[in-house]
Formats: C-alpha cells, sequence, structure tokens
C-alpha cells in the first residue's frame, strides 16, 4: 500500500475517531450540568453562607450546556466533512481510472471522447476540495471553541473553590461540585487533544 | 482486455473479456456493448476491477458519449460493482436494470445515471436501428434477473445461464460441446436455485430464433451448440446445495 492511500485511509478512521473521542464528552457534559443544579439546590440552602457561590452555578450550568451543543456540532462537522471526504475519493478515484486509460490506450480511435469527461471530474474534484477544505476549518475551530470553553471551566473550578472557604459547613459540598468540574474539564480537555491529534493525520492529508 | 466483433450487420455486437491484466483472484467475465449509428448499449459492465481495461477496450470501437445505456442483469458485484465509476463517467446515462435491484444497486454510488427499472414482465428498448428485448429470467440465478434478445442478430446474451468456469484464456466459442459440460455443469447445479424457473426459462427461450447464445462466463454458443445446451440445461437437477 502506497503511502498516500495509507494516509487517505487514515482520513476516513480520523474523523471517525473524533466523533468517537467526543462521544464520551457528552455523558460527562450532562453530568456537570446535573451537578451545577444540585449545587444550585445546595447554594440556596446554604443562603448567606454561599453568597458567592450562587451565581458561579450558573456559570457551570452555561459551560456544561457549551460543551453539549459543542460536541454535538463537531460530530456533526466530522459526519459532513466524511461524507465530502468519500465523495472526493470517488471522483480521485474514477478520475485515476480515466487517467490510466488515457495513457494505455493512446491509439484508441475514440480515445479523445475521454477528455471532457476528465476535465467535467477535475472540475467536481477541485469543486469538492474547496467544500472539505471549509468544513475541515470549521472543524478545527470547533475544537478550539470546546479548549477554550474547557480553560474557562478551570479557571471557574479555581475561583469556586476559593469561593467554597467561606461557606462554613456547606464547603465539603461545594468543594466536590468544583472538583467535579475541575475533573470533567480535565477530562475534556483530553478528549480535544486526542482529536488534535486525529486531526493532524486528516491535515497531512490535505496538504499532502 | 480482449475484444472481439460478433456481430456486425447494421449495427454491431461486440464482447469483451479475457483481460491478461486481471487480478487472478477474480473470475473472468464477458462484457457485451451493442453499438448502433446513434446510440450504444453496455451489457453487464463487469466490476470495479475491469473497469479502466473496459473502458479502454470499449474507446477503439466507440467514443463515450455514444454510450447512452448500460444494462445490468442482475445486481452481482462481477456484473456491476463498476457503476460508480460509470456514474462519473456517463453521467447522462440510463441503467436498465430490474426495478427489485434499484435500492440496492444504488448503494454501488450512483448520482447522476437514470434507473430504469425493467418490469417483472420484461420491457423493449429502441437503440434506433435495432430493438431488443429484455427476456425475464427470474431465479436463473437471481431473484430479478434478465437477458438480452436482439432479435435481428439472434443473438441472446444470456447472463449466468450458459456460464462456465475455465481458464481466462480459453476460446470465445464453445468448440465442442461435450467437453465443454464439465466445465459448466457444477456453476448450474450450485448457482441456479430453481427447477421451475429453469424449465419456464427454456420453454419460453426455445420459441426464439437463436444463432448465438451469450453468457457472462466461459464461451459463446453458436448453431447447433445453442440446442444441445437447452437441452442439456432441461435435463439437468439445479438447486443442489439442499440435500434431497
Amino acid at each position: 500500500m502506497s503511502t498516500d492511500s495509507k494516509l487517505k485511509e487514515s482520513r476516513f478512521v480520523a474523523l471517525a475517531s473524533i466523533a468517537a473521542e467526543l462521544h464520551s464528552v457528552m455523558a460527562v457534559a450532562k453530568g456537570v450540568s446535573l451537578a451545577a443544579k444540585n449545587a444550585k439546590y445546595i447554594s440556596a440552602q446554604a443562603g448567606e453562607n454561599a453568597l458567592g457561590f450562587q451565581p458561579i452555578t450558573d456559570f457551570i450550568d452555561e459551560i456544561s450546556q457549551q460543551a453539549i451543543t459543542g460536541v454535538n456540532s463537531i460530530n456533526e462537522a466530522a459526519l459532513k466533512l466524511s461524507k465530502i471526504a468519500v465523495y472526493e475519493q470517488r471522483s480521485c478515484n474514477a478520475y485515476q481510472r480515466f487517467n490510466l486509460v488515457y495513457t494505455k490506450h493512446k491509439n484508441a480511435n475514440h480515445i479523445k471522447s475521454l477528455s471532457d469527461t476528465m476535465i467535467r471530474v477535475e472540475d467536481k474534484m477541485e469543486t469538492t476540495s474547496k467544500k472539505y477544505k471549509h468544513r475541515l476549518n470549521e472543524l478545527v475551530e470547533l475544537l478550539e471553541s470546546m479548549d477554550e470553553c474547557m480553560r474557562s471551566a478551570q479557571s471557574i473550578a479555581s475561583v469556586s473553590r476559593i469561593v467554597t472557604s467561606s461557606s462554613n459547613e456547606y464547603q465539603a459540598k461545594l468543594e466536590i461540585v468544583a472538583n467535579s468540574l475541575d475533573e470533567a474539564a480535565k477530562f475534556i480537555k483530553e478528549k480535544v487533544s486526542g482529536s488534535y491529534h486525529h486531526l493532524n493525520h486528516i491535515k497531512a492529508y490535505s496538504n499532502g | 482486455m480482449k475484444s472481439t466483433k460478433i456481430y456486425d450487420n447494421g449495427h454491431q455486437w461486440f464482447m469483451f473479456g479475457r483481460d491478461p491484466e486481471k487480478p487472478e483472484s477474480i473470475i473472468d467475465t464477458n462484457q457485451y456493448m451493442i453499438v448502433t449509428d446513434e446510440r450504444a448499449l453496455l451489457m453487464d459492465p463487469g466490476g470495479i476491477e475491469v473497469f479502466a481495461p473496459m473502458l479502454g477496450a470499449i474507446l477503439h470501437h466507440a467514443n463515450v458519449e455514444h454510450i447512452t445505456d448500460l444494462f445490468a442483469s442482475h445486481q452481482d458485484p462481477d456484473i456491476i460493482s463498476s457503476l460508480g465509476l460509470w456514474d462519473q463517467a456517463l453521467p447522462h446515462a440510463k441503467l436498465h436494470a430490474p426495478w427489485i435491484w434499484e435500492s440496492f444497486l444504488r448503494h454501488f454510488g450512483m448520482e447522476n445515471i437514470q434507473y430504469v427499472g425493467i418490469p417483472d414482465e420484461g420491457s423493449e428498448i429502441n437503440l434506433g436501428t435495432v430493438n431488443l428485448k429484455f427476456i425475464p429470467a427470474h431465479y436463473l440465478h437471481a431473484s430479478g434477473n434478465y437477458h438480452v434478445y436482439d432479435p435481428k442478430a439472434r443473438i441472446l446474451m444470456s447472463g449466468d445461464v450458459g456460464a462456465a468456469l475455465e481458464s481466462d484464456q480459453s476460446p470465445i466459442f464453445v468448440d465442442d460441446f461435450e467437453e465443454h459440460i464439465p466445465k459448466m455443469k457444477m456453476f448450474h447445479q450450485r448457482w441456479m436455485p430453481s427447477n421451475r424457473a429453469k424449465n419456464d426459462w427454456i420453454k419460453r427461450v426455445r420459441e426464439l430464433e437463436i444463432d448465438y447464445l451469450a453468457p457472462q462466463h466461459g464461451r459463446i454458443f453458436k448453431g447447433e451448440n445453442v440446442t444441445k445446451f437447452l437441452d442439456w440445461f432441461e435435463a439437468l437437477e439445479v438447486g443442489t446445495a439442499i440435500a434431497s
């Protein structure tokens, strides 16, 4: 198998892997959303003892919602990209075979009639390639946005710990929420980083 | 890929096959093309692996725009898995194939070519100077299956009926019928599932005037070998994978 075909193969696998990598994020993000709702209840019970923590619970919930929406968007973008890649691969496959016919049957009476077909398929390949690059950039932006979102989540987790230190008997409960947010953010960042790794395979093909 | 003109009188019939560059692990197939002044029909154009040699061989006899129609006798990969590639080469062509297989055949990739489903009772196609009949051959071997009959050339393209498993270098025509039997016996016994379907087909085909019976694998039957084949096939018990 040539290096080129290995890259092409890994492009489809890489796109599927991004979707798979982020699938587990969904459950974690939903868990954080639940924790945020729980924290809201605890801080309401704590009253004045958790005044600083109450607005933070809204941020945590917002971040978990952003993560859920982000994962859906990334999955959708990866699927669209994969479909375009298949379409591109099919045109490319046909073009390679036309080219083979053109080279091997130079002397065939009607060989010139293949030229229009080749030009048409070449145009199609160019259009598809532009679409592919556009979708690829979209996917990169979505992953960057998810990464940014998780950095914010880690900052909120740090602020939460400081705020909960003055919450007396509710401190332990609220600390659990802050820790769970921090752990979730770390986990999601790890998954995003794994997705970047797959994305590098895809980019290598696009630049190759 | 070798191309042989088997008929030339107002319109032409070509047979393509015996490709020396074909990977050894794939079965050798016969592809056929009818060319009239205005149009060309490609019959059972073959699998992905034979697409390039097939297109190359065609271009010696017709230009790309001349090929207006494709025919698939049934859905097997050696018959039509090249569909996705023909779809890129001939975006304005029509594919005539069993109606029953449309949603299955589209899995090979078909965005441009128009699917013309052949009804169970068969149909006809006019290529300008020649009228062809799509003859039902259901269960021989696929559940939706047709052959192409050209009454003017007296040729029946018989799909898998008459097929033989033999060397890629074998001659184009059956010479000694008795010697040919062992090459096709197992194929028909195993691939053809129904004695009832077989006998019904033989009864209808005996009413046609046939000079050439042209299968998708192996050799073409000519003249008296056509009748010999029909007699032999009639006597043959098929569907033998199930113990009686």
